[in-house]
């Protein structure tokens, strides 16, 4: 899966070999359920579909409240592929001196607390 | 409106240290074309890290506008910005149904009475909670103001008639 970024929504690639989930870039989209909810269903089908290690990389510069709702489905559907059994690794990345984004890392880190979750800043 | 009214009117946005007033429909669009203006200004006068709050409270305040307007016959808001003393004040009103009040005013005053870390943690239960809400939103935005904002958020209800109130929020940032 590749959704190219634009303005107002984040570039998305979910590829399977290796298995990675990376997701970079703005997100307000205008309908939300409508931008996520691919996505959403693609995560959530990985679960059925494959096995290993799951690498996810979230770098965001804006989110706003309403795309929270969507990337905690994200997230579900990434810790329930981690209760399969396999092995699952986010990294959020804060821009450096993004207090914001590194803030709401560290709350979805604080939700999924069975999660291999670091927040990291890079310049 | 005659021309005097007019500059009395520009007079009292001057005095009130007024930088971007809007009033009526409030769409989608007109929210991104206000945020680009907003932004170019912010890079220009700020730093990074308060344009990025100030970036955020406009945002959530404005989405606010857009749904729950809808609920609403007359689709109308009001977005006024003022900056005085190297404060930024966003303000963010419309008109709602007198019976939709309640649950608004008691988030309201939970947020009102509440810390920073207090705040956060009703955040992130709410965080848990997001996929539940009806309709667009989060049940968030709120929160999401009053935690960028850094003075408590001030509001007022102001009764029409009898069955519509004009709300109108503030955060300074």
């Amino acid at each position: 899966m590749h959704i190219a970024a634009t303005d107002r929504t984040p570039a998305i690639d979910l590829t399977l070999t290796p298995l990675k989930l990376v997701m970079a870039g703005e997100s307000f989209p205008e309908d939300v359920s409508a931008f996520y909810g691919e996505v959403i269903t693609s995560i959530n089908q990985l679960v059925t579909n494959v096995q290993g290690k799951l690498e996810v990389e979230m770098a965001f510069v804006y989110i706003n409240s309403s795309s929270i709702k969507a990337m905690y489905r994200i997230f579900e559907g990434i810790d329930a592929y981690r209760q399969a059994g396999n092995e699952v690794q986010v990294v959020w990345k804060a821009e450096e001196d993004d207090d914001i984004m590194q803030e709401l890392g560290e709350d979805f880190k604080d939700r999924f607390q069975s999660l291999n979750f670091t927040v990291e800043q890079h310049g | 409106m005659d021309l005097s009214q007019a500059i009395l009117l520009r007079n009292s946005l001057r005095n009130n240290h007024v930088i971007m007033a809007y009033n009526g429909t409030v769409s989608d669009d007109l929210m991104v074309t206000l945020a680009d203006l907003l932004k170019e200004r912010l890079v220009a006068n700020d730093d990074v890290k308060r344009s990025k709050l100030i970036f955020a409270v406009f945002m959530e305040g404005v989405q606010n506008l857009i749904w729950h307007g809808k609920e609403h016959e007359e689709n109308m808001g009001m977005i006024l910005i003022t900056e005085h003393n190297k404060e930024i004040t966003i303000m963010c009103g419309n008109r709602i149904e007198k019976d939709k009040t309640q649950g608004l005013k008691d988030r309201l005053a939970q947020i009102e009475g509440a810390d920073k870390d207090t705040i956060r943690q009703m955040y992130r239960d709410g965080m848990s909670h997001a996929s539940e809400h009806e309709g667009p939103g989060s049940g968030l935005g709120l929160l999401e103001i009053a935690r960028r904002a850094t003075q408590p958020i001030s509001y007022t209800f102001v009764d029409v008639d009898e069955h519509s109130v004009d709300f109108i929020m503030a955060a300074t940032i």
